[in-house]
């Protein structure tokens, strides 16, 4: 704390509604983030008001596996910024993403790739718990492209209830996990599937790409030629899926 | 017939999406002549998945086989979709040289 307030100046100090703007969240959730230590502010004014740094806030979105986790575990409030209610609001900042990795020299050539895997995950959870959303609908997104990973997840249904439909033998979250990335399901009825998946696997398997894919007590370690899927129980069971890619 | 995807948009991935353009198209096919092949041009196409390509491309290769040809279809993740795709219908497309 003391740090800041040496080094700081005072144009990257910011007010509560400020913060609040770049959040996505309103001024009473900041306020209740402070009271319950989530996020506090660096200093207060004479008068009382809470004050954030630039840097900070910036720190704090960055935090990006943490707050997805959380709102996977105990659906906190997340910035609006990283939920994306339905598939269009998905759509649309995919497509921001696409225009931010495609400026990289680097990534030149598979760009299209990590976005095409990035859009079958997040599609699949809106295509496969439409209607069956448990409580809140839609996913979290955020990406950072410097440190070079994208996370999504879910508060759906999971991998094992929606295959089950289609597979209603299955009866563990490794298994359906296992399914889900390896068996193609050309069979249409009774819904609609996607083999979206296999497709993540294929990418990830024949390029610089890695995966961590969770869902219920089941973990998912993808990366370059991982021929066997490595498929681990977890000790922190949830619902939904979490996805955390890294290029 | 010649049609250019990237009037669909660029970012080609999702089933609902698929399914729309798949819709919109169909007006067009029915000036498509008896014999005449369809031409489906990826050029300007940056994101291609399986989810919009199952429900865009799969009906078209059932309907018309070897007069469906795909060109340009250099970009990795239209070359990756098509792969699957072909796995899924059990079907090659045609692509042009």
């Amino acid at each position: 704390m003391c740090y800041y307030s040496i080094v700081m100046t005072e144009k990257e100090i910011i007010t509560i509604s400020e913060a609040a703007e770049i959040l996505g969240v309103s001024i009473d959730t900041l306020r209740r983030w402070d009271k319950s230590g989530k996020l506090k502010p660096v200093k207060t004014s004479g008068a009382g008001y809470r004050l954030y740094s630039q840097s900070q806030i910036e720190l704090f979105l960055n935090d990006l596996l943490s707050t997805a986790n959380d709102w996977v575990h105990k659906n906190t409030e997340i910035p609006s910024e990283l939920y994306c209610a339905n598939s269009a609001v998905f759509q649309t900042r995919l497509s921001r993403m696409q225009d931010v990795l495609s400026e990289s020299k680097e990534l030149n050539l598979i760009f299209p790739l990590i976005v095409a895997v990035a859009g079958e995950i997040g599609n699949n959870s809106f295509d496969h718990n439409l209607g069956n959303w448990p409580d809140t609908p839609g996913i979290f997104f955020g990406y950072d492209t410097h440190k070079r990973y994208i996370i999504l997840a879910d508060r759906g249904l999971g991998i094992l209830a929606t295959l089950k439909r289609v597979k209603p033998e299955l009866d563990s979250d490794q298994k359906a996990l296992e399914v889900a990335f390896t068996e193609i399901l050309s069979g249409r009825a009774p819904e609609s599937r996607g083999n979206g998946l296999k497709f993540v696997r294929k990418i990830v398997a024949e390029n610089s790409i890695g995966l961590v894919f969770r869902t219920g007590d089941a973990k998912l370690i993808l990366t370059k030629d991982s021929d066997v899927l490595d498929i681990r129980q977890s000790s922190d069971p949830f619902r939904g899926c979490l996805a955390l890619i890294t290029f | 017939m010649k049609i250019e995807l990237k009037k669909f948009g660029t970012t080609l991935i999702s089933r609902q999406n698929g399914r729309e353009a798949f819709a919109a198209f169909q007006p067009q096919l029915t000036a498509l002549g008896k014999n005449e092949n369809l031409e489906l041009d990826f050029d300007g196409v940056i994101t291609f998945a399986p989810s919009w390509g199952d429900e865009f491309l799969s009906p078209l290769l059932k309907l018309y086989g070897s007069r469906l040809i795909l060109i340009n279809t250099n970009n990795l993740s239209v070359k990756a979709t098509l792969e699957l795709l072909e796995k899924i219908n059990q079907e090659s497309f045609k692509r042009a040289v």
